[in-house]
């Protein structure tokens, strides 16, 4: 299989307006987190989660049953999908990182397809919530310190708004244990993930941070003495509309009922008699 | 690795932190409750509502700092 890895960066400029998209995140504070995540000597101990969700997400490419000849991977990182794509499914392979992502229309051909996964709603709620009650019983108020995330409900309206199709969205939860709060969140940071919006508070007291490990273990502990951290992972599929998708079909034309669902099970018996 | 600086050395503080706090797991379970309870009852969680429990976990912290990890 072809691989070409690119920084598509200078292409930014050329992308047309997004209507009402929100600046949440810094975008240059993200590129030297994960900068200074991929130059650890361990940087491999962190890839878990990525490779995971990189096997899942190859799995859903499997799933529509065709050859695409040209595949882009947006937010490769170190690339968690292309071991596991062959080239019967995918022929020639792009890889790009950090870039902006309005790219995927203009790559996009008509009925092409678009498989996403994001992280959560739910998503390290354990982490958030003992910083929370910890910032609270500790300091009188609290600041966000976890990334706002993606409800599942938006994701739709999000994928209809950027113009494509036939959506579906699943859910998938991955649960990871550690030994305490601490080593989730030096994981995190391994992963390049730490906190980069804009919204962010530099500074975490000592004293919240013994808070708040205490609190996690309490209410979230398993009996090992580990603690669990979720990760909800979204996973997107939207096809960039053709003549030859499904439409709806006009408002009024149904030609069958519901009614006739309960008299399904004796339509299957008729036909396994005929 | 360039010499010492503060965040080598912070770093180097913050591992040992599980450790230390490993030490201190009665007053840490007392201060979680202690908050955990707040969640459930109707009063809402104000600063200082477990103080007690909370400077208990710390001074078995820093004594733990103290003797070292062994």
């Amino acid at each position: 299989m072809n691989i070409s890895v690119r920084s598509l960066q200078s292409l930014r400029g050329l992308s047309s307006g997004r209507r009402g998209a929100m600046n949440v995140f810094d975008r240059s504070t993200k590129r030297k987190q994960k900068e200074w995540a991929s130059s650890l000597l361990d940087s491999d101990k962190y890839d878990y989660l990525r490779d995971e969700v990189g096997s899942r997400v190859a799995d859903r490419v499997y799933d529509v049953s065709r050859t695409f000849p040209l595949a882009l991977d947006v937010g490769c990182g170190k690339s968690h999908m292309a071991e596991h794509l062959s080239k019967d499914i995918v022929e020639r392979l792009f890889l790009t990182d950090i870039s902006d992502s309005s790219l995927i229309h203009q790559v996009l051909k008509p009925d092409g397809v678009f498989i996403g996964a994001v992280v959560g709603g739910e998503t390290l709620y354990e982490l958030r919530c003992s910083l929370q009650l910890a910032e609270l019983e500790r300091e009188g108020g609290f600041a966000p310190h976890i990334s706002p995330y993606t409800a599942v409900t938006d994701l739709g309206n999000l994928l209809g708004q950027a113009g494509f199709n036939m959506l579906t969205v699943d859910i998938d939860e991955v649960q990871v244990n550690y030994p305490g709060m601490l080593e989730v969140m030096s994981d995190l940071q391994g992963m390049g993930e730490s906190n980069c919006a804009w919204n962010r508070k530099s500074l975490l007291h000592r004293d919240t941070i013994l808070a708040a490990a205490a609190i996690y273990k309490e209410m979230y502990g398993n009996e090992d003495g580990s603690v669990p951290a979720t990760f909800q992972i979204l996973y997107m599929i939207g096809w960039k509309p053709h003549e030859s998708q499904a439409k709806p079909v006009k408002r009024g034309s149904a030609n069958v009922s519901f009614a006739d669902l309960s008299k399904m099970s004796k339509l299957q018996k008729t036909n396994e008699k005929s | 690795m360039s010499s010492s600086n503060v965040w080598s050395r912070s770093r180097a503080r913050m591992r040992l932190f599980p450790e230390l706090l490993a030490q201190c797991s009665g007053e840490a379970a007392a201060y979680g409750k202690c908050v955990a309870s707040t969640t459930t009852g109707k009063q809402e969680l104000t600063k200082n509502m477990c103080v007690k429990e909370f400077e208990a976990l710390k001074s078995c912290f820093q004594s733990a700092a103290k003797k070292g990890v062994k």
